[in-house]
C-alpha cells in the first residue's frame, strides 16, 4: 500500500538521474529535506507488554494517535516510554497495521472491544484488509442486531404508558395477548373457534350412514346440514368480528390490509358470504362448492397462535431460490426421462405411455421410488430405461439433497457475500479516502519527481478535461483558464490523495522560468482534505468555494494547497523565478504546485 | 425391435448424462493421469541472501546505518530478496499513474541488473544506488550511458536513443500540455545527437557523452540534484 510504495520513492528519485542528460529544460531544485533526525526506536508499554518499533513506522500514518504528537500525552518520563493503559492483545494488531499497512481483525476478539480500541487509537475500521473485512462487517451487523433486539424486547416488556388511546390498547391486546386478561381470553376463544371450524370442515365430509331413499352413502354434512350450517355461521361471525376489530385497531389500516394474515382472514371467511349470496343460482353453485375449499385456509389462522409456524413460513420464504433451483433440476430430469420412456415405449401395443406428459407421472413416481405400478414399461428398451430412471432417481433425489442443500447454502452465501462486498465497497472506498493521508514529505518528493519528468520532456501533466479544452483552443493567446473537474477515481493510494494541477501560466515561452509561482492548483476532492481546507491559510482569492476554480483576474496569487498543512504561511509575493536561491521560498512555492495525476 | 435413429440418439444422450452425473459426484473418474499431485507441488521459493554488511560497505559508499536502513526497506517489500522484472515494473508504474512506465522500467531494470540474471538482488540495488547517490559525476554519467546503451555494446545508436526517449514520453501519458506530437521524440533524439555526436558518425561513445555532458552547465548541476535522497 502506501507504505510499500513510499519505501521505493528514494529509488525512483535516484533513478531520475537517467533523465538528466536528455532533459530539455533545467530541473527544478529539490524540496528541502526536513531532516527528521536519526530514526530511533520507540518503546510502547501497553499495560505491561512492551512493544518496540521504529519511529518512522509509526509516523507513516500521521493522522492516528500513535503517528502524531497526540502520543506525547502518554509519554512517561520516568521510564522513557509511552504508556497506554489498554488491551495488549488487541494492540498487537494495531501495531501490525503500522508495520504492514494492513489491519486485520482477529476472530476470537469481541467486536465491541476491538471497535473501542480502534477508536481510541484513531484508526478507521474501513481500512481493514480484504481478508478480514467481511468477517468484521458480519460480526458488527450481528452485534447491532442483537442490541436492537434487546432494545425491542425491553420495550415490549415495559409497563404500559398510561397515555395509550383505546385504539392503541386494543391493537396491543391483539398483538401481544399476554398483556391483559381480556386479550388472553380473546386469544383463546378465537383459537378454539378456529379449531372447531376446521374440525367441522373435516367431519362434514365423512360418510355418515344411509339416507332413507338414497343408494349412495351420505356425508355427515348433508345429513346434518342445519347443524353444520349453524356452526359455520357462528365461526364466521366470530372471525368477521375479529377481523373488523383488528381493522379498526390497526395503526396503519392500509398496511394491515396488505399483510398476509389479513388476506388469510378474508379468504377464510369469504366463501361463506359468497355462499349466502349465491345459494339460489344453480350455475354458480358448482363453482361455489369449489370455493369452499378455501375454508381450509382457516388453519393458517393458527399461525398467529404459533410462533413455530411463522418461523417455518419465514424459512421457506428465505430458501425460495434454492428450492426453486432444486425443482428446476428435477424438472429437467423428469422431462428427459419422460421423453426417453415415451419413445422407448412408443412401439409397444396398448402402452400406457400415450404422450410425454403422460410419461411425466411415471417418471415422477419412479424417481421418487414410489412405484405405484399403474404405468409400467413393457418393451425391453423401456425396462432398461425405466431401471436407469429409478436408479438415477435415487441418486438425483435422495443422495444429493444434503449435498445440494449445503452446496447451495454455500453458493447462496457466496453470492450474498459478493453483493455485500459490492455494497460495502462503496463505504470502504469512502473510508479509505478518509484515511489515505500520506506523509506530506512523500508528497513533496513525489511531486518533485514528476516535475523533473516534465522538465525532461518539456511537456506538462494536465488533467483530462484541461486537455480537452486545450485541444479545442489551439490558437488562443491568453493563458488558458481551465477548470478542475473531478478526476477519475483511481484505485491507487497515491492518486487518490494527490490533487490535480492546474496550469495557468502563459504558454508562449517554453523555456521560461516555469517553476514556482504562477501555478494555481486546485485541490482534489478528497474528504479529509476538504476537512482540512479551512485550516490552511488562504488568500482572499481562495475564499471562494473550491469548485470555483481559477478566478480570472488574480494571476498573481498562487493558491495554497491543503496537501501540506504543516506549511502555515502562504508564499510571499509572487514567487517568480524557478531557480530561486532561497530554498524556503521555493519550498513554499513548490508546495503550491501540485502536479496533476 | 430395431432401434431407430432417434431412439439411438436418445439412448446416447441419456447415457452421456448419466455418466456426467456420476462424474459430477466424484463417483467415477474417467481414466486419466493423476495430474492432481503435480499442481500442488510448488518449487520452494527462490531466496537470496545478500553478502555481508562489511563487503557491501566496501563496495558502496553508504554508511553502515544507511545500508541497514536500505536493507530493511528492501526486505520489507521483497521478502525473498529478489525483485523480478514484473514486480519492478508494477512498483515503478505506481509513481507515474498518468502514463505507461513499463518500457522505461524495463530499461531501468536492465541497468540495475548487472549480472543480467533477470532479477535484482540487494547487491545490485545498493551498488546502483551508491553510484547514483554517492558517486562522482563521471560515475553517474557512466551509469546514464549504460542505461541508454540498451545492448551494452559501448555505443548509443539512434534507435536505442529513440527507444529511451519514447519510453520517457510514454511515462507522461496522453494528457499533457502541450500534447505530445508524433515526432516529438524524433526531434528530441535529433537534438541529443547534434549535441553529443562529435564526429557525426551516428554513434555516441562513452567519451563523447561524458565530454559533452561535462561542458553542459544544466546537466552538471542537475546531476547533483538527488544527493540527499537517502
Amino acid at each position: 500500500m502506501a507504505a510499500g510504495v513510499a519505501a521505493w520513492l528514494p529509488f525512483a528519485r535516484a533513478a531520475a538521474i537517467g533523465w538528466m542528460p536528455v532533459a530539455s529544460a533545467p530541473m527544478p531544485p529539490p524540496p528541502r529535506e526536513m531532516r527528521r533526525g536519526q530514526d530511533g526506536l520507540i518503546i510502547l508499554n501497553v499495560s505491561g507488554s512492551k512493544f518496540q518499533t521504529w519511529k518512522n513506522t509509526l509516523e507513516r500514518y500521521p493522522d492516528t494517535l500513535l503517528g502524531s504528537t497526540e502520543r506525547d500525552f502518554f509519554y512517561h518520563e520516568e521510564t522513557n516510554e509511552y504508556f497506554f493503559d489498554r488491551d495488549p492483545d488487541i494492540f498487537r494488531h494495531i501495531l501490525n497495521f503500522y508495520r504492514t499497512g494492513k489491519l486485520h481483525y482477529p476472530r476470537h476478539e469481541c467486536i465491541s472491544a476491538y471497535d473501542e480500541e480502534l477508536a481510541f487509537f484513531g484508526i478507521i475500521p474501513e481500512i481493514i484488509g480484504d481478508c478480514c473485512y467481511e468477517e468484521y462487517k458480519d460480526r458488527r451487523r450481528e452485534n447491532a442486531e442483537r442490541i436492537q433486539d434487546d432494545e425491542e424486547n425491553n420495550e415490549a416488556n415495559d409497563l404500559v404508558l398510561p397515555s395509550l388511546s383505546f385504539r392503541e390498547t386494543m391493537w396491543r391486546a391483539f398483538e401481544n395477548p399476554h398483556t391483559s386478561t381480556m386479550a388472553l381470553v380473546f386469544y383463546y376463544v378465537t383459537g378454539f373457534f378456529i379449531a372447531v371450524s376446521v374440525m367441522a370442515n373435516v367431519v362434514e365430509t365423512v360418510p355418515c350412514g344411509y339416507a332413507p331413499n338414497r343408494v349412495k352413502e351420505m356425508s355427515c354434512g348433508d345429513r346434518y346440514a342445519l347443524a353444520f350450517f349453524c356452526l359455520d355461521t357462528a365461526c364466521v361471525m366470530i372471525f368477521t368480528v375479529e377481523y373488523l376489530l383488528r381493522l379498526i385497531a390497526a395503526p396503519s389500516r392500509y398496511k394491515f390490509v396488505k399483510s398476509v394474515m389479513s388476506i388469510i382472514d378474508v379468504v377464510a371467511i369469504m366463501p361463506y358470504y359468497i355462499g349466502l349470496v349465491m345459494t339460489d343460482n344453480e350455475d354458480v353453485s358448482g363453482a361455489f362448492v369449489t370455493l369452499r375449499v378455501f375454508r381450509v385456509f382457516r388453519i393458517f389462522k393458527f399461525s398467529r397462535h404459533s410462533a413455530g409456524l411463522r418461523i417455518l413460513g419465514y424459512t421457506l420464504k428465505s430458501c425460495a431460490s434454492e428450492l426453486g433451483f432444486l425443482l428446476f433440476s428435477l424438472t429437467m430430469a423428469i422431462i428427459i426421462f419422460a421423453t426417453v420412456m415415451f419413445y422407448a415405449e412408443k412401439g409397444s401395443s396398448a402402452s400406457k405411455f400415450t404422450s410425454i406428459p403422460a410419461a411425466f407421472w411415471y417418471t415422477i413416481v419412479t424417481m421418487t421410488t414410489l412405484g405405484y405400478g399403474d404405468m409400467v414399461p413393457k418393451t425391453i428398451m423401456g425396462k432398461i430405461f425405466g431401471s436407469i430412471c429409478s436408479l438415477s432417481g435415487v441418486l438425483v433425489i435422495a443422495l444429493p439433497v444434503p449435498v445440494i442443500v449445503s452446496n447451495f447454502s454455500r453458493i447462496y452465501h457466496q453470492s450474498q457475500r459478493a453483493e455485500k462486498r459490492r455494497a460495502q465497497k462503496a463505504s470502504k472506498q469512502a473510508g479509505q479516502a478518509l484515511v489515505c493521508k500520506i506523509n506530506p514529505t512523500f508528497e513533496t518528493q513525489h511531486h518533485h519527481l514528476l516535475h523533473c519528468l516534465e522538465k525532461t520532456t518539456n511537456h506538462e501533466f494536465v488533467d483530462e478535461q484541461t486537455y480537452e479544452t486545450n485541444f479545442m483552443e489551439v490558437t488562443m493567446t491568453k493563458p488558458p483558464m481551465s477548470c478542475s473537474s473531478s478526476m477519475s477515481s483511481s484505485p491507487h493510494a497515491l492518486s487518490s490523495c494527490c490533487s490535480r494541477r492546474n496550469k495557468r501560466k502563459s504558454f508562449n515561452v517554453p523555456n521560461s522560468n516555469m517553476t514556482g509561482g504562477r501555478r494555481g492548483s486546485i485541490q482534489e476532492l478528497s474528504t479529509i482534505q476538504i476537512r482540512e481546507r479551512p485550516l490552511s491559510n488562504s488568500r482572499s482569492s481562495l475564499n471562494a468555494k473550491f469548485e470555483e476554480t481559477l478566478p480570472l483576474n488574480s494571476e498573481e496569487q498562487p493558491y495554497i494547497t491543503a496537501a501540506v498543512i504543516s506549511m502555515p504561511t502562504p508564499p510571499g509575493t509572487t514567487p517568480e523565478g524557478g531557480d530561486s536561491t532561497s530554498s524556503t521560498d521555493f519550498l513554499r512555492s513548490n508546495i503550491v504546485r501540485v502536479s496533476a495525476l | 425391435m430395431a432401434i431407430q435413429g432417434m431412439e439411438l440418439f436418445a439412448v446416447a444422450v441419456v447415457m452421456l448424462l448419466f455418466f456426467i452425473m456420476l462424474k459430477q459426484f466424484g463417483i467415477w473418474e474417467p481414466l486419466g493421469l493423476d495430474e492432481s499431485f503435480d499442481c500442488d507441488l510448488e518449487l520452494s521459493m527462490v531466496r537470496h541472501q545478500p553478502e555481508g554488511l562489511d563487503q557491501l560497505q566496501a563496495q558502496t559508499k553508504f554508511t553502515r546505518k544507511e545500508l541497514q536502513s536500505l536493507y530493511r526497506g528492501f526486505k520489507n517489500e521483497c521478502p525473498s530478496g529478489l525483485v523480478d522484472e514484473e514486480t519492478f515494473k508494477s512498483i515503478y508504474s505506481q509513481f507515474f499513474p498518468q502514463g505507461d512506465a513499463t518500457t522505461y522500467a524495463h530499461f531501468l531494470f536492465n541497468a540495475f541488473d548487472m549480472d543480467r540474471n533477470g532479477s535484482i538482488n540487494f547487491e545490485d540495488f545498493v551498488i546502483g544506488l551508491s553510484v547514483l547517490l554517492r558517486g562522482s559525476v563521471t560515475e553517474k554519467l557512466r551509469w546514464a550511458f549504460n542505461l541508454y546503451d540498451i545492448n551494452k555494446d559501448g555505443y548509443i545508436t539512434r534507435e536505442e536513443m529513440l527507444a529511451i526517449i519514447k519510453s520517457i514520453y510514454d511515462m507522461m501519458g496522453s494528457y499533457t500540455y502541450p500534447s505530445v506530437r508524433e515526432y516529438a521524440a524524433f526531434e528530441h533524439v535529433e537534438i541529443f545527437f547534434q549535441k553529443m555526436d562529435r564526429n557525426r558518425d551516428g554513434l555516441v561513445t562513452i567519451d563523447e557523452f561524458i565530454e559533452t555532458c561535462q561542458r553542459d552547465e544544466n546537466i552538471m548541476s542537475s546531476m547533483q540534484l538527488f544527493e540527499n535522497v537517502i
